[in-house]
Protein backbone atom coordinates (compact mmCIF):
# COMPACT_ATOMS: atom_id res chain seq x y z
CA UNK A 1 0.00 0.00 0.00
CA UNK A 2 2.94 2.32 0.75
CA UNK A 3 6.11 1.81 -1.23
CA UNK A 4 9.36 3.72 -1.05
CA UNK A 5 12.32 2.46 -3.03
CA UNK A 6 15.81 3.91 -2.69
CA UNK A 7 14.50 7.41 -1.96
CA UNK A 8 17.05 10.20 -1.91
CA UNK A 9 16.49 13.81 -0.98
CA UNK A 10 19.21 16.39 -0.54
CA UNK A 11 18.84 19.78 1.19
CA UNK A 12 21.92 21.70 0.08
CA UNK A 13 24.80 19.73 1.66
CA UNK A 14 22.60 17.57 3.91
CA UNK A 15 21.13 14.27 2.79
CA UNK A 16 17.68 14.11 4.40
CA UNK A 17 17.00 10.74 2.78
CA UNK A 18 19.87 8.56 1.67
CA UNK A 19 18.48 5.56 -0.17
CA UNK A 20 15.50 4.95 2.12
CA UNK A 21 13.33 1.95 1.25
CA UNK A 22 10.11 0.80 2.88
CA UNK A 23 7.13 -1.36 2.03
CA UNK A 24 3.91 -1.21 4.05
CA UNK A 25 1.26 -3.80 3.26
CA UNK A 26 -2.47 -3.07 3.33
CA UNK A 27 -3.90 -3.13 6.84
CA UNK A 28 -0.58 -2.56 8.64
CA UNK A 29 0.13 0.13 11.22
CA UNK A 30 3.80 0.91 10.88
CA UNK A 31 5.63 3.13 13.36
CA UNK A 32 8.45 5.27 12.03
CA UNK A 33 11.03 5.84 14.73
CA UNK A 34 14.25 7.80 14.73
CA UNK A 35 15.98 10.77 16.30
CA UNK A 36 15.26 14.36 15.27
CA UNK A 37 16.66 15.10 11.81
CA UNK A 38 16.65 11.42 10.81
CA UNK A 39 14.39 12.14 7.81
CA UNK A 40 10.97 11.11 9.13
CA UNK A 41 9.13 14.30 8.20
CA UNK A 42 10.88 14.49 4.82
CA UNK A 43 9.78 10.92 4.05
CA UNK A 44 6.20 11.62 5.08
CA UNK A 45 6.11 14.86 3.08
CA UNK A 46 7.36 13.03 -0.01
CA UNK A 47 4.69 10.35 0.42
CA UNK A 48 2.09 13.10 0.93
CA UNK A 49 3.09 14.65 -2.46
CA UNK A 50 4.32 17.84 -0.77
CA UNK A 51 7.99 17.33 -1.52
CA UNK A 52 9.77 15.96 -4.56
CA UNK A 53 12.51 13.42 -4.02
CA UNK A 54 15.73 13.65 -6.00
CA UNK A 55 15.75 9.99 -7.00
CA UNK A 56 14.08 6.70 -6.21
CA UNK A 57 10.39 5.87 -6.33
CA UNK A 58 7.49 6.37 -3.97
CA UNK A 59 3.94 5.13 -4.45
CA UNK A 60 0.70 5.04 -2.46
CA UNK A 61 -1.89 2.40 -3.35
CA UNK A 62 -0.01 1.79 -6.57
CA UNK A 63 -0.06 5.47 -7.63
CA UNK A 64 3.28 7.18 -8.13
CA UNK A 65 3.51 10.26 -5.88
CA UNK A 66 5.15 12.33 -8.62
CA UNK A 67 3.33 11.03 -11.69
CA UNK A 68 -0.17 10.72 -10.19
CA UNK A 69 -0.32 13.12 -7.23
CA UNK A 70 -4.10 13.66 -7.48
CA UNK A 71 -4.78 9.93 -7.40
CA UNK A 72 -2.53 9.70 -4.34
CA UNK A 73 -4.29 12.62 -2.58
CA UNK A 74 -7.68 11.04 -3.21
CA UNK A 75 -6.77 7.98 -1.11
CA UNK A 76 -4.45 9.64 1.37
CA UNK A 77 -5.01 11.41 4.68
CA UNK A 78 -2.07 13.47 5.90
CA UNK A 79 -1.73 14.93 9.37
CA UNK A 80 1.33 17.21 9.58
CA UNK A 81 3.49 17.59 12.68
CA UNK A 82 2.20 21.13 13.25
CA UNK A 83 -1.27 21.18 11.75
CA UNK A 84 -2.74 24.57 10.91
CA UNK A 85 -6.29 25.78 11.32
CA UNK A 86 -8.39 28.64 10.04
CA UNK A 87 -9.20 30.27 13.35
CA UNK A 88 -11.67 32.71 11.76
CA UNK A 89 -13.85 29.90 10.39
CA UNK A 90 -16.71 28.20 12.19
CA UNK A 91 -16.27 24.49 12.95
CA UNK A 92 -18.89 23.34 10.42
CA UNK A 93 -17.56 25.75 7.78
CA UNK A 94 -14.11 24.28 8.27
CA UNK A 95 -15.35 20.78 7.49
CA UNK A 96 -17.54 22.03 4.63
CA UNK A 97 -14.55 23.74 3.02
CA UNK A 98 -12.46 20.58 3.10
CA UNK A 99 -15.40 18.48 1.89
CA UNK A 100 -15.54 20.81 -1.13
CA UNK A 101 -11.76 20.67 -1.48
CA UNK A 102 -12.02 16.87 -1.76
CA UNK A 103 -14.89 17.15 -4.25
CA UNK A 104 -17.38 15.49 -1.89
CA UNK A 105 -20.73 16.54 -3.30
CA UNK A 106 -24.45 16.37 -2.63
CA UNK A 107 -25.74 14.11 0.13
CA UNK A 108 -22.26 12.67 0.68
CA UNK A 109 -21.03 16.14 1.61
CA UNK A 110 -23.58 16.66 4.36
CA UNK A 111 -22.98 13.12 5.64
CA UNK A 112 -19.20 13.60 5.63
CA UNK A 113 -19.51 16.87 7.56
CA UNK A 114 -21.84 15.30 10.15
CA UNK A 115 -19.50 12.32 10.50
CA UNK A 116 -16.53 14.63 11.02
CA UNK A 117 -18.46 16.67 13.59
CA UNK A 118 -19.37 13.50 15.45
CA UNK A 119 -15.85 12.07 15.24
CA UNK A 120 -14.34 15.27 16.63
CA UNK A 121 -17.04 15.50 19.31
CA UNK A 122 -17.87 19.01 18.14
CA UNK A 123 -21.45 18.53 16.91
CA UNK A 124 -22.77 20.80 19.63
CA UNK A 125 -20.17 23.45 18.83
CA UNK A 126 -20.56 23.45 15.05
CA UNK A 127 -21.25 27.20 14.88
CA UNK A 128 -18.38 28.23 17.13
CA UNK A 129 -15.28 29.83 15.72
CA UNK A 130 -12.26 27.53 15.63
CA UNK A 131 -10.18 30.04 17.61
CA UNK A 132 -12.42 29.48 20.65
CA UNK A 133 -11.60 25.73 20.84
CA UNK A 134 -9.08 24.26 23.27
CA UNK A 135 -5.83 22.73 21.98
CA UNK A 136 -7.19 19.19 22.39
CA UNK A 137 -10.37 20.12 20.53
CA UNK A 138 -8.33 21.66 17.74
CA UNK A 139 -6.27 18.48 17.45
CA UNK A 140 -9.48 16.44 17.17
CA UNK A 141 -10.77 18.89 14.58
CA UNK A 142 -7.65 18.46 12.45
CA UNK A 143 -7.74 14.69 12.77
CA UNK A 144 -11.42 14.61 11.78
CA UNK A 145 -10.59 16.83 8.80
CA UNK A 146 -7.82 14.37 7.79
CA UNK A 147 -10.40 11.55 7.80
CA UNK A 148 -13.15 13.56 6.09
CA UNK A 149 -12.73 11.94 2.66
CA UNK A 150 -12.35 8.44 4.15
CA UNK A 151 -8.75 7.84 3.10
CA UNK A 152 -7.39 4.31 2.67
CA UNK A 153 -3.92 5.35 3.78
CA UNK A 154 -3.03 7.63 6.68
CA UNK A 155 0.26 9.42 7.18
CA UNK A 156 0.48 10.75 10.72
CA UNK A 157 3.46 12.91 11.64
CA UNK A 158 3.72 13.25 15.43
CA UNK A 159 -0.06 13.13 15.94
CA UNK A 160 0.12 13.08 19.74
CA UNK A 161 2.03 16.33 20.09
CA UNK A 162 0.33 18.60 22.62
CA UNK A 163 -2.34 16.07 23.61
CA UNK A 164 -3.14 15.37 27.25
CA UNK A 165 -3.01 11.71 28.43
CA UNK A 166 -6.74 11.13 27.91
CA UNK A 167 -6.66 12.59 24.42
CA UNK A 168 -3.64 10.40 23.66
CA UNK A 169 -5.57 7.31 24.75
CA UNK A 170 -8.51 8.39 22.56
CA UNK A 171 -6.15 8.89 19.64
CA UNK A 172 -4.66 5.42 20.10
CA UNK A 173 -8.14 3.88 20.18
CA UNK A 174 -9.15 5.83 17.08
CA UNK A 175 -6.05 4.66 15.20
CA UNK A 176 -6.77 1.05 16.18
CA UNK A 177 -10.42 1.44 15.10
CA UNK A 178 -9.41 2.91 11.76
CA UNK A 179 -6.98 0.06 11.24
CA UNK A 180 -9.78 -2.41 11.95
CA UNK A 181 -11.74 -0.66 9.16
CA UNK A 182 -8.85 -1.50 6.81
CA UNK A 183 -6.97 1.81 6.83
CA UNK A 184 -3.21 1.43 6.36
CA UNK A 185 -1.27 3.74 8.66
CA UNK A 186 2.27 5.07 8.75
CA UNK A 187 2.84 6.96 11.96
CA UNK A 188 5.88 8.89 13.11
CA UNK A 189 6.17 9.55 16.82
CA UNK A 190 8.63 9.99 19.65
CA UNK A 191 6.18 8.45 22.12
CA UNK A 192 7.53 4.91 21.90
CA UNK A 193 5.08 3.37 24.35
CA UNK A 194 2.16 4.52 22.16
CA UNK A 195 3.78 3.06 19.06
CA UNK A 196 4.49 -0.19 20.87
CA UNK A 197 0.82 -0.38 21.80
CA UNK A 198 -0.69 0.22 18.37
CA UNK A 199 1.85 -0.67 15.69
CA UNK A 200 2.08 -3.98 13.93
CA UNK A 201 5.66 -3.16 12.95
CA UNK A 202 8.35 -0.62 13.75
CA UNK A 203 10.72 0.89 11.20
CA UNK A 204 13.90 2.57 12.42
CA UNK A 205 15.25 5.52 10.46
CA UNK A 206 18.61 7.14 10.94
CA UNK A 207 20.48 9.62 8.73
CA UNK A 208 17.90 9.10 5.99
CA UNK A 209 18.26 5.31 5.86
CA UNK A 210 16.00 2.48 6.94
CA UNK A 211 18.18 0.79 9.54
CA UNK A 212 15.59 -1.71 10.77
CA UNK A 213 17.40 -4.61 9.10
CA UNK A 214 20.85 -3.41 10.27
CA UNK A 215 19.57 -3.08 13.82
CA UNK A 216 18.10 -6.56 13.68
CA UNK A 217 21.39 -7.97 12.38
CA UNK A 218 23.39 -6.16 15.05
CA UNK A 219 21.21 -7.50 17.84
CA UNK A 220 20.81 -10.95 16.35
CA UNK A 221 17.09 -10.42 15.58
CA UNK A 222 14.65 -11.31 14.00
CA UNK A 223 14.86 -14.05 16.68
CA UNK A 224 13.09 -13.11 19.89
CA UNK A 225 15.22 -11.14 22.33
CA UNK A 226 14.90 -10.99 26.10
CA UNK A 227 16.49 -8.42 28.36
CA UNK A 228 17.58 -9.77 31.78
CA UNK A 229 18.11 -7.45 34.71
CA UNK A 230 20.56 -9.22 37.05
CA UNK A 231 21.54 -8.12 40.56
CA UNK A 232 24.35 -9.97 42.26
CA UNK A 233 26.73 -10.00 45.21
CA UNK A 234 30.51 -10.07 45.00
CA UNK A 235 33.11 -8.89 42.49
CA UNK A 236 31.50 -7.19 39.49
CA UNK A 237 34.40 -7.84 37.11
CA UNK A 238 34.26 -11.57 37.74
CA UNK A 239 30.49 -11.62 37.19
CA UNK A 240 30.79 -9.65 33.95
CA UNK A 241 33.46 -12.08 32.78
CA UNK A 242 31.10 -14.98 33.49
CA UNK A 243 28.23 -13.32 31.64
CA UNK A 244 30.42 -12.66 28.63
CA UNK A 245 31.43 -16.30 28.62
CA UNK A 246 27.78 -17.39 28.39
CA UNK A 247 26.38 -18.39 25.01
CA UNK A 248 23.68 -16.16 23.40
CA UNK A 249 24.15 -13.42 26.00
CA UNK A 250 25.39 -9.89 25.50
CA UNK A 251 26.07 -7.28 28.17
CA UNK A 252 24.03 -4.17 27.39
CA UNK A 253 25.31 -2.15 30.33
CA UNK A 254 26.35 -2.54 33.93
CA UNK A 255 26.73 -0.45 37.06
CA UNK A 256 27.81 -1.57 40.52
CA UNK A 257 26.11 -4.82 41.45
CA UNK A 258 23.75 -4.69 38.50
CA UNK A 259 24.10 -5.89 34.94
CA UNK A 260 21.71 -5.73 32.03
CA UNK A 261 22.05 -8.62 29.61
CA UNK A 262 20.41 -9.25 26.26
CA UNK A 263 19.62 -12.90 25.63
CA UNK A 264 18.90 -14.24 22.16
CA UNK A 265 15.90 -16.50 22.38
CA UNK A 266 13.09 -17.01 24.87
CA UNK A 267 12.64 -18.12 28.47
CA UNK A 268 14.54 -21.39 27.87
CA UNK A 269 17.68 -19.47 26.95
CA UNK A 270 17.20 -17.14 29.92
CA UNK A 271 16.89 -20.12 32.21
CA UNK A 272 20.05 -21.61 30.69
CA UNK A 273 21.88 -18.35 31.38
CA UNK A 274 20.74 -18.38 35.00
CA UNK A 275 21.91 -22.00 35.43
CA UNK A 276 25.22 -21.15 33.78
CA UNK A 277 25.87 -18.17 36.06
CA UNK A 278 24.93 -20.11 39.20
CA UNK A 279 27.22 -22.88 38.00
CA UNK A 280 30.00 -20.30 37.65
CA UNK A 281 29.50 -19.39 41.32
CA UNK A 282 27.78 -16.05 40.76
CA UNK A 283 25.63 -15.12 43.79
CA UNK A 284 22.44 -13.84 42.15
CA UNK A 285 19.86 -11.92 44.22
CA UNK A 286 17.57 -10.92 41.34
CA UNK A 287 17.14 -12.33 37.84
CA UNK A 288 14.37 -10.61 35.85
CA UNK A 289 13.97 -11.60 32.20
CA UNK A 290 11.50 -9.64 30.07
CA UNK A 291 10.93 -8.99 26.39
CA UNK A 292 13.01 -6.14 24.96
CA UNK A 293 10.80 -3.04 24.72
CA UNK A 294 10.88 -0.59 21.86
CA UNK A 295 12.59 1.80 24.24
CA UNK A 296 15.32 -0.79 24.85
CA UNK A 297 15.73 -1.28 21.15
CA UNK A 298 15.77 2.46 20.50
CA UNK A 299 18.36 3.01 23.22
CA UNK A 300 20.49 0.24 21.83
CA UNK A 301 20.36 1.49 18.25
CA UNK A 302 20.52 5.23 18.79
CA UNK A 303 22.38 5.31 22.12
CA UNK A 304 21.28 7.10 25.28
CA UNK A 305 21.27 6.52 29.03
CA UNK A 306 20.48 3.08 30.40
CA UNK A 307 17.21 2.50 32.18
CA UNK B 1 -17.98 27.67 -7.34
CA UNK B 2 -14.29 27.22 -6.51
CA UNK B 3 -14.27 26.46 -2.75
CA UNK B 4 -11.16 28.61 -2.34
CA UNK B 5 -13.00 31.68 -3.62
CA UNK B 6 -15.89 31.10 -1.19
CA UNK B 7 -13.50 30.55 1.70
CA UNK B 8 -11.37 33.59 0.89
CA UNK B 9 -14.31 35.94 0.45
CA UNK B 10 -15.91 34.73 3.68
CA UNK B 11 -12.69 35.17 5.65
CA UNK B 12 -11.91 38.54 4.07
CA UNK B 13 -15.33 40.00 4.84
CA UNK B 14 -14.98 38.89 8.47
CA UNK B 15 -11.85 40.97 8.94
CA UNK B 16 -12.16 44.32 10.65
CA UNK B 17 -10.45 45.99 7.70
CA UNK B 18 -13.40 44.93 5.52
CA UNK B 19 -15.27 48.01 6.77
CA UNK B 20 -12.42 50.19 8.02
CA UNK B 21 -10.62 50.36 4.67
CA UNK B 22 -13.65 51.39 2.54
CA UNK B 23 -14.46 54.06 5.14
CA UNK B 24 -10.95 55.51 5.07
CA UNK B 25 -10.75 55.16 1.30
CA UNK B 26 -13.97 57.07 0.68
CA UNK B 27 -12.96 59.65 3.27
CA UNK B 28 -9.72 60.34 1.42
CA UNK B 29 -11.46 60.47 -1.96
CA UNK B 30 -14.05 62.87 -0.55
CA UNK B 31 -11.19 65.07 0.66
CA UNK B 32 -9.60 64.99 -2.78
CA UNK B 33 -12.87 66.08 -4.41
CA UNK B 34 -13.29 68.96 -1.96
CA UNK B 35 -9.70 70.09 -2.37
CA UNK B 36 -9.76 69.89 -6.17
CA UNK B 37 -13.04 71.75 -6.34
CA UNK B 38 -11.65 74.41 -4.04
CA UNK B 39 -8.43 74.80 -6.03
CA UNK B 40 -10.12 74.77 -9.44
CA UNK B 41 -12.50 77.53 -8.42
CA UNK B 42 -9.60 80.02 -7.94
CA UNK B 43 -8.68 78.77 -4.56
CA UNK B 44 -10.89 80.95 -2.38
CA UNK B 45 -13.52 79.55 -0.07
CA UNK B 46 -16.00 82.18 -1.16
CA UNK B 47 -15.51 81.50 -4.84
CA UNK B 48 -15.89 77.80 -4.27
CA UNK B 49 -19.59 78.41 -3.81
CA UNK B 50 -19.80 81.17 -6.38
CA UNK B 51 -17.39 80.20 -9.18
CA UNK B 52 -15.94 82.95 -11.31
CA UNK B 53 -17.81 83.43 -14.56
CA UNK B 54 -14.87 82.52 -16.77
CA UNK B 55 -14.58 79.03 -15.24
CA UNK B 56 -16.74 76.47 -16.99
CA UNK B 57 -18.48 73.81 -14.90
CA UNK B 58 -17.20 71.21 -17.36
CA UNK B 59 -13.59 72.26 -16.69
CA UNK B 60 -14.15 71.84 -12.98
CA UNK B 61 -15.81 68.48 -13.60
CA UNK B 62 -12.86 67.27 -15.69
CA UNK B 63 -10.36 68.50 -13.08
CA UNK B 64 -12.22 66.77 -10.25
CA UNK B 65 -12.54 63.61 -12.33
CA UNK B 66 -8.82 63.47 -13.12
CA UNK B 67 -7.89 64.18 -9.51
CA UNK B 68 -10.24 61.47 -8.27
CA UNK B 69 -9.12 58.73 -10.69
CA UNK B 70 -5.43 59.49 -10.08
CA UNK B 71 -5.87 59.54 -6.30
CA UNK B 72 -7.98 56.41 -6.55
CA UNK B 73 -5.24 54.64 -8.49
CA UNK B 74 -2.59 55.73 -5.98
CA UNK B 75 -4.70 54.54 -3.03
CA UNK B 76 -5.60 51.22 -4.63
CA UNK B 77 -1.97 50.62 -5.59
CA UNK B 78 -1.08 51.09 -1.94
CA UNK B 79 -3.82 48.68 -0.87
CA UNK B 80 -3.31 45.98 -3.51
CA UNK B 81 -0.13 44.52 -1.92
CA UNK B 82 -1.92 44.27 1.45
CA UNK B 83 -4.54 41.98 -0.09
CA UNK B 84 -2.31 39.98 -2.41
CA UNK B 85 1.22 39.82 -1.00
CA UNK B 86 0.12 38.14 2.22
CA UNK B 87 -2.44 35.82 0.68
CA UNK B 88 -0.30 32.67 0.37
CA UNK B 89 2.31 33.50 3.01
CA UNK B 90 -0.48 33.59 5.59
CA UNK B 91 -1.25 29.96 4.71
CA UNK B 92 2.43 29.15 5.29
CA UNK B 93 2.57 31.13 8.53
CA UNK B 94 -0.54 29.52 10.00
CA UNK B 95 0.58 26.10 8.66
CA UNK B 96 -2.55 25.55 6.57
CA UNK B 97 -0.87 25.30 3.17
CA UNK B 98 -0.17 21.57 3.61
CA UNK B 99 -3.91 20.95 4.05
CA UNK B 100 -4.64 22.75 0.77
CA UNK B 101 -1.83 21.11 -1.18
CA UNK B 102 -2.77 17.60 -0.06
CA UNK B 103 -6.43 18.11 -0.95
CA UNK B 104 -7.82 17.76 -4.47
CA UNK B 105 -7.59 21.51 -5.04
CA UNK B 106 -5.30 22.29 -7.97
CA UNK B 107 -2.59 24.95 -7.68
CA UNK B 108 -4.64 26.98 -10.17
CA UNK B 109 -7.73 26.77 -7.94
CA UNK B 110 -5.70 27.89 -4.92
CA UNK B 111 -4.24 30.78 -6.90
CA UNK B 112 -7.63 31.70 -8.41
CA UNK B 113 -9.24 31.81 -4.96
CA UNK B 114 -6.56 34.13 -3.63
CA UNK B 115 -6.49 36.32 -6.75
CA UNK B 116 -10.26 36.63 -7.01
CA UNK B 117 -10.63 37.53 -3.32
CA UNK B 118 -7.93 40.20 -3.59
CA UNK B 119 -9.42 41.64 -6.77
CA UNK B 120 -13.00 41.50 -5.48
CA UNK B 121 -12.11 43.73 -2.57
CA UNK B 122 -10.30 46.19 -4.82
CA UNK B 123 -13.28 46.17 -7.20
CA UNK B 124 -15.56 46.83 -4.23
CA UNK B 125 -13.47 49.89 -3.35
CA UNK B 126 -13.45 50.98 -6.98
CA UNK B 127 -17.23 50.70 -7.25
CA UNK B 128 -17.75 52.42 -3.93
CA UNK B 129 -16.15 55.52 -5.44
CA UNK B 130 -18.84 55.82 -8.12
CA UNK B 131 -21.00 58.16 -6.00
CA UNK B 132 -17.97 60.40 -5.54
CA UNK B 133 -17.43 60.45 -9.29
CA UNK B 134 -21.13 61.23 -9.81
CA UNK B 135 -20.30 64.75 -8.72
CA UNK B 136 -18.28 65.13 -11.92
CA UNK B 137 -21.36 64.26 -14.00
CA UNK B 138 -23.29 67.03 -12.32
CA UNK B 139 -20.54 69.46 -13.31
CA UNK B 140 -20.22 68.12 -16.85
CA UNK B 141 -17.13 67.58 -18.98
CA UNK B 142 -17.02 63.85 -18.24
CA UNK B 143 -18.97 61.03 -19.82
CA UNK B 144 -19.71 57.45 -18.84
CA UNK B 145 -17.22 56.27 -21.46
CA UNK B 146 -14.44 58.21 -19.68
CA UNK B 147 -15.36 56.58 -16.38
CA UNK B 148 -15.49 53.12 -17.98
CA UNK B 149 -12.11 53.65 -19.69
CA UNK B 150 -10.52 54.86 -16.45
CA UNK B 151 -11.98 51.98 -14.46
CA UNK B 152 -10.87 49.46 -17.10
CA UNK B 153 -7.27 50.67 -17.09
CA UNK B 154 -7.25 50.91 -13.29
CA UNK B 155 -8.45 47.32 -13.06
CA UNK B 156 -5.77 46.12 -15.49
CA UNK B 157 -3.08 47.87 -13.43
CA UNK B 158 -4.45 46.48 -10.16
CA UNK B 159 -4.65 42.99 -11.64
CA UNK B 160 -0.97 43.11 -12.53
CA UNK B 161 -0.02 44.37 -9.05
CA UNK B 162 -2.24 41.67 -7.54
CA UNK B 163 -0.51 39.04 -9.67
CA UNK B 164 2.92 40.36 -8.64
CA UNK B 165 1.82 40.34 -4.99
CA UNK B 166 0.62 36.75 -5.26
CA UNK B 167 3.86 35.74 -6.95
CA UNK B 168 5.86 37.30 -4.08
CA UNK B 169 3.52 35.56 -1.64
CA UNK B 170 4.09 32.20 -3.31
CA UNK B 171 7.86 32.72 -3.28
CA UNK B 172 8.57 34.02 0.21
CA UNK B 173 7.85 32.31 3.53
CA UNK B 174 6.84 35.40 5.48
CA UNK B 175 4.24 38.06 4.71
CA UNK B 176 6.54 40.88 5.79
CA UNK B 177 9.15 39.98 3.14
CA UNK B 178 6.59 39.36 0.46
CA UNK B 179 4.77 42.65 1.13
CA UNK B 180 8.02 44.64 1.25
CA UNK B 181 9.14 43.28 -2.13
CA UNK B 182 5.71 43.92 -3.65
CA UNK B 183 5.78 47.54 -2.45
CA UNK B 184 9.30 47.88 -3.89
CA UNK B 185 7.92 46.75 -7.27
CA UNK B 186 5.00 49.20 -7.01
CA UNK B 187 7.43 52.05 -6.28
CA UNK B 188 9.72 50.92 -9.08
CA UNK B 189 7.00 50.96 -11.72
CA UNK B 190 5.49 54.22 -10.43
CA UNK B 191 8.64 56.26 -9.85
CA UNK B 192 11.65 54.60 -11.45
CA UNK B 193 9.96 54.27 -14.85
CA UNK B 194 9.23 58.01 -14.86
CA UNK B 195 12.82 58.83 -13.84
CA UNK B 196 14.19 56.44 -16.47
CA UNK B 197 12.04 57.99 -19.22
CA UNK B 198 13.01 61.51 -18.15
CA UNK B 199 16.72 60.64 -18.14
CA UNK B 200 16.54 58.94 -21.53
CA UNK B 201 14.69 61.92 -23.03
CA UNK B 202 17.09 64.45 -21.46
CA UNK B 203 20.10 62.53 -22.69
CA UNK B 204 18.61 62.39 -26.20
CA UNK B 205 17.86 66.11 -26.16
CA UNK B 206 21.39 66.89 -25.02
CA UNK B 207 22.67 65.04 -28.06
CA UNK B 208 20.16 66.83 -30.34
CA UNK B 209 20.42 70.52 -29.49
CA UNK B 210 18.16 73.17 -30.99
CA UNK B 211 19.38 74.12 -34.45
CA UNK B 212 19.30 77.68 -35.68
CA UNK B 213 17.39 76.59 -38.77
CA UNK B 214 14.66 74.76 -36.87
CA UNK B 215 14.51 77.08 -33.85
CA UNK B 216 12.57 74.49 -31.97
CA UNK B 217 13.59 71.55 -29.82
CA UNK B 218 12.83 68.28 -31.68
CA UNK B 219 10.72 65.73 -29.83
CA UNK B 220 12.58 62.60 -28.70
CA UNK B 221 11.60 59.41 -30.53
CA UNK B 222 8.72 57.42 -29.07
CA UNK B 223 10.77 54.35 -28.08
CA UNK B 224 12.63 56.45 -25.50
CA UNK B 225 9.32 56.80 -23.67
CA UNK B 226 8.92 53.00 -23.50
CA UNK B 227 9.63 52.80 -19.72
CA UNK B 228 6.56 54.98 -19.22
CA UNK B 229 4.33 52.28 -20.69
CA UNK B 230 4.89 50.45 -17.41
CA UNK B 231 4.04 53.52 -15.36
CA UNK B 232 0.52 53.16 -13.92
CA UNK B 233 -0.20 56.90 -13.84
CA UNK B 234 1.02 57.40 -17.41
CA UNK B 235 -1.06 54.40 -18.47
CA UNK B 236 -4.17 55.87 -16.87
CA UNK B 237 -3.66 59.31 -18.40
CA UNK B 238 -2.96 57.74 -21.78
CA UNK B 239 -6.59 56.60 -21.90
CA UNK B 240 -7.62 60.24 -22.44
CA UNK B 241 -4.71 61.24 -24.72
CA UNK B 242 -5.38 61.88 -28.42
CA UNK B 243 -4.47 58.92 -30.61
CA UNK B 244 -0.98 58.99 -32.17
CA UNK B 245 0.32 56.33 -34.54
CA UNK B 246 -1.16 52.99 -35.49
CA UNK B 247 -1.37 51.58 -31.98
CA UNK B 248 -2.66 53.99 -29.34
CA UNK B 249 -0.48 54.45 -26.26
CA UNK B 250 -3.17 53.15 -23.92
CA UNK B 251 -3.28 49.89 -25.88
CA UNK B 252 0.49 49.42 -25.50
CA UNK B 253 0.23 50.09 -21.76
CA UNK B 254 -2.76 47.78 -21.40
CA UNK B 255 -0.96 45.00 -23.30
CA UNK B 256 2.07 45.34 -21.02
CA UNK B 257 0.01 45.22 -17.82
CA UNK B 258 -1.99 42.25 -19.07
CA UNK B 259 1.24 40.47 -20.08
CA UNK B 260 2.64 41.08 -16.58
CA UNK B 261 -0.55 39.71 -15.05
CA UNK B 262 -0.35 36.52 -17.12
CA UNK B 263 3.39 36.06 -16.56
CA UNK B 264 3.30 36.52 -12.77
CA UNK B 265 0.15 34.41 -12.47
CA UNK B 266 1.82 31.51 -14.25
CA UNK B 267 4.94 31.89 -12.10
CA UNK B 268 2.84 31.99 -8.93
CA UNK B 269 0.94 28.83 -9.93
CA UNK B 270 4.25 27.08 -10.63
CA UNK B 271 5.53 28.20 -7.22
CA UNK B 272 2.43 26.91 -5.42
CA UNK B 273 2.99 23.57 -7.14
CA UNK B 274 6.63 23.41 -6.06
CA UNK B 275 6.58 25.00 -2.61
CA UNK B 276 5.53 21.93 -0.65
CA UNK B 277 8.64 22.24 1.52
CA UNK B 278 7.29 25.54 2.83
CA UNK B 279 4.00 23.90 3.79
Amino acid sequence: MIEATDLRKQYRSTAALDGFSLRVEAGEIVGLVGPNGAGKTTLIKILATLLRHDSGRAAIAGHDVVGQPRAVRAVLGYLPDVPGLYSDMRVAEFFEFFADAFHIKGGRRAAAVERALARSGLSARRDEFVEHLSLGMKQKLVLARTLLHEPRVLLLDEPATGLDPLARIELRELIKALNCEGVTILISSHILSDLEDICTRIVLISAGRNITDDAQLASGAPNKTLVCEIEFLGDADAVLQSVRAAAAARVVNSSGQHVRVEVQGGREEASALLRFLVGQGVRIVRFDPREASLEDRYREVFGGPAA
Amino acid sequence: MNPMIRKELRQRMRERRAWILPTLYLGVLGGVVALTYYVSTEGSFESAFRPARDIQGSAIGAAVFLAVIMSQLALLMLLAPIFSAGAITIEKEQRTLAGLLTSLLTPFQIWAGKFTAAMMFLVLLLISSVPVLALCFSLGGVGWSDVAAAFGMTLAILASIGAIGLYCSSYFRRSVHSTAVCYAVVIAISVLTAIAAYMLASSWQARHPVTQAAQIQPNPPGYLMAPLYLNPFYALISVFAPREGKVPTWAKCLALFLAMTVLFSLLAIQNIKRRGEQA
